[in-house]
């Protein structure tokens, strides 16, 4: 069942999800983060949600819209439902989010801090989402440029998951899904 | 002959000599064995711009037979649904796709990460991916999120590369001189050392909605070719520009031949407006980085006046 990607129906998403979760084996660790404690529990709490993610089948390439697009809206609502009483600050808690702040903001007033933000203003940003934990992240919209220099200094992620831009706040994506993970609400001034 | 029939015939006959009129600019050397490709950016918009490059792309591989395109990002603008992709990508393009002609796709911006398993798009399910044709060997970027890990694979594959041409591909410009986004010089930071230490001869971008060839910087030759579905008209020219066209949409056609590499830019009218060759340069990829002198590119006359900014 698991072999290949099958449309099912939400209900039966979430029993599987559900299984697999109980029976999960240990996470795969996450990509080797800059040494700070906080940044190491975000890894970990990345992983925690890497653990949900994994029950999930994985995406063939296929020349069928719909089964991509089906299967993206899948995802997503087995995501809601298995982190249903998932709240802003649940990954980006207090802790880790003073130390993105420092690294985000550090970045921004750095000496190469005019390339940065004119790499933030060239992709096109987003402004005018409201952002909810476990909202979607709307597919009409452009995915917004996060400078490469920012992303040397903050944990790496997996494939599944980036950062993001939105207007000033910060954003944990699930880029498959296209759902909004976690966020840090006025990260960058 | 009945009436209708002769009608028929005539408009069939007119459809064809008008074909053969557009496909006459074609001044590329046209020689057997060589790599023969396109190139389209910003183009997945549905609309009625993007369907008449795709039909020029027709009819100019009626004499310029390449057998792959290039995709330089933005593939499919806005809604991402079933009927939106085939109306932005598999309708305009189903007679190359049908003639056996392979996309070969980056992600923009406005790109949905999950094009990478549309098999059409030939990404094998990677966000980034390489893939080689006779001697050269292409490179396409995902810019949008160029990560540590990216840029590791990149370094990776670039220095284990034996092809004679290295070509990179993906999104966003290192040098523009548009007046919308211009150059990312964030972006050039990470991939312009690469790009210099392991010997790339071409980059090609899209973003900007129009077409611009830069003048070579540090030995490198730069396009941008963002004008297949959308047009940003009064955007271009300045410092780097050596050639730019803004006033129609188009397409680009390559073909390459041991050390040679001939370009065309053709208009959705199905005119040239510009085109040339470039020499490839010859890196030495052992030793410390090096900025090799590079000659620009040698203009061939194009049948039509172009717009120079």
């Amino acid at each position: 069942m698991w072999g290949g990607f099958q449309f099912m129906h939400p209900d039966g998403w979430w029993r599987a999800l559900t299984l697999a979760v109980l029976t999960a084996a240990a996470p795969q660790p996450a990509a080797p983060a800059p040494q700070s404690v906080a940044f190491g529990d975000f890894s970990q709490r990345v992983e925690q949600y890497l653990k949900l993610r994994k029950a999930l089948p994985n995406e063939r390439t296929t020349k069928s819209p719909k089964q991509i697009v089906d299967r993206r809206h899948a995802l997503a609502e087995a995501i809601r439902q298995a982190r249903s009483g998932a709240k802003q600050g649940d990954i980006f808690t207090p802790e880790i989010s003073v130390e993105f702040l420092r690294v985000i903001r550090g970045t921004l007033a750095g000496a190469n801090a005019p390339n940065v933000r004119r790499t933030i203003r060239q992709g096109e940003p987003v402004a005018n989402l409201h952002l909810t934990v476990n909202g979607p992240y709307p597919e009409h919209l452009p995915q917004t440029t996060v400078p490469p220099t920012m992303l040397l200094r903050l944990p790496q992620l997996p494939e599944k998951i980036a950062y993001r831009i939105v207007g000033h706040d910060f954003v944990l994506q699930d880029s498959e899904a296209r759902l909004v993970i976690d966020f840090i609400p006025g990260a960058l001034p | 002959m009945r009436p209708t029939r002769r009608l028929l015939l005539f408009l069939v006959l007119l459809s064809s000599q008008t074909l053969w009129l557009r496909a006459q600019d074609i001044t590329l050397p046209l020689k057997s064995g060589s790599v023969r490709f396109a190139a389209i950016g910003d183009m997945g918009n549905g609309e009625p711009a993007q369907y008449e490059i795709a039909q020029r792309m027709l009819e100019f591989r009626q004499k310029f037979s390449f057998n792959f395109v290039i995709m330089l990002g933005d593939n499919i603008y806005g809604g991402k649904s079933p009927a939106e992709l085939q109306k932005k990508f598999e309708l305009p393009y189903k007679p190359l796709l049908d003639a056996g002609v392979q996309f070969y796709a980056s992600l923009g911006n406005h790109d949905d990460t999950n094009e990478r398993f549309y098999k059409f798009f030939n990404m094998n399910g990677e966000r980034y991916h390489s893939f080689k044709k006779g001697n050269v060997h292409f490179f396409a970027i995902d810019s949008t999120y160029l990560d540590p890990k990216q840029l590791a694979w990149l370094e990776k594959e670039l220095a284990s590369s034996g092809s004679d041409w290295k070509f990179a591909y993906f999104h966003h410009p290192l040098y523009s001189s548009g007046g919308r986004h211009g150059s990312d010089t964030a972006l050039r930071d990470q991939l312009e050392p690469l790009f210099l230490k392991y010997g790339v001869d071409v980059v090609l971008a899209g973003h900007e909605h129009f077409y611009e060839r830069l003048k070579p910087q540090k030995g490198i030759h730069y396009f941008i070719s963002g004008g297949a579905g959308k047009l940003r008209k009064g955007d271009v020219g300045g410092e780097f520009t050596e050639k730019a066209f803004d006033t129609g949409f188009h397409f680009m056609i390559f073909e390459l031949l041991d050390d040679r590499l001939h370009f065309q830019v053709i208009t959705d009218q199905g005119k040239t407006v510009d085109s040339g060759i470039i020499e490839r340069r010859k890196v030495d990829t052992k030793a410390a980085p090096s900025v090799p002198a590079a000659p620009p590119a040698k203009p061939v006359p194009p049948t039509t006046r172009c717009s120079d900014k």
